[in-house]
């Protein structure tokens, strides 16, 4: 914990400001406990659905399980006795939830700026985090077609075709030089028999 | 009533030899041999085998 403070010392005075009224101590994703999956609960991972559009009216066809666990939802963990200042909060007596305090905007530019003074594990856990990124990213995948692992589009034909057809140029071409010579030894066509079609 | 004549010339399509799917449009006389010529083709940039493709497959 001195580490802590004598780093806070050297920092910019929004982020000095910001751990003087959320101190790490207390609300830093450090010391916030690690995530563990539950015993005999499917992660989300396990379901997720695939990368091409699933039919949604098909039979039988599966919906995402919103509620079931997942690495980067339990990373956003909020303690109810030290409110998390970076995620909503519900009250359960009226039902109602309250903002979190500080805006995504804000939470992005107090990230940026703990990046920049290589602070960011003292911030508390939050949806801007680096950690809470990868961890989505490597859930979810990116969500562009054809990047994942052993994924491809089908693409245009002319696409699909490009190689074969540039290997049979390439093989005609090669072939060229004795074909015109063949053809100039049988009077410039007029001995010739294999006509292509059309 | 009479058929009408055969027209004395045709269209006929001579295809590069380069695989190139190229092709020029020419016009001979019916009875003529099939055309054949060198003649520039510019996929490939280059003067390669033009011959002239069958209708239906059978070759003259």
């Amino acid at each position: 914990m001195a580490s802590i403070q004598q780093s806070v010392g050297k920092l910019p005075q929004r982020l000095q400001n910001f751990f003087a009224r959320y101190p790490p101590q207390v609300y830093s994703a450090l010391v916030a406990p690690r995530p563990t999956p539950p015993e005999g609960e499917v992660s989300a991972e396990q379901n997720l659905p695939s990368p091409y559009t699933p039919d949604r009216e098909a039979k039988g066809a599966q919906k995402q399980d919103r509620e079931a666990w997942s690495f980067s939802k339990s990373l956003l963990h909020n303690d109810p006795s030290n409110q998390n200042p970076f995620l909503p909060r519900k009250i359960f007596t009226t039902g109602k939830w309250i903002g979190p305090r500080y805006g995504l905007r804000q939470q992005a530019d107090l990230v940026k700026l703990a990046i920049k003074y290589n602070v960011e594990p003292l911030l508390p856990p939050g949806t801007k985090s680096t950690e809470y990124k990868e961890a989505r990213l490597a859930e979810r995948g990116l969500r562009i077609k054809g990047t994942g692992i052993g994924q491809k589009v089908k693409g245009h034909k002319w696409e699909r075709t490009m190689e074969a057809r540039l290997e049979d140029r390439r093989k005609a071409m090669t072939e060229m030089p004795e074909m015109i010579r063949l053809w100039k030894q049988r009077g410039h066509g007029r001995g010739w028999r294999q006509w292509p079609k059309r | 009533m009479a058929k009408k004549a055969k027209s004395r010339t045709i269209a006929v399509r001579l295809i590069s030899m380069a695989m190139t799917g190229y092709y020029r449009t020419m016009i001979r006389p019916r009875v003529h041999r099939p055309l054949s010529m060198l003649k520039y083709d510019p996929v490939v940039k280059k003067k390669v085998l033009f011959l002239e493709a069958t209708k239906g497959g059978k070759a003259k």
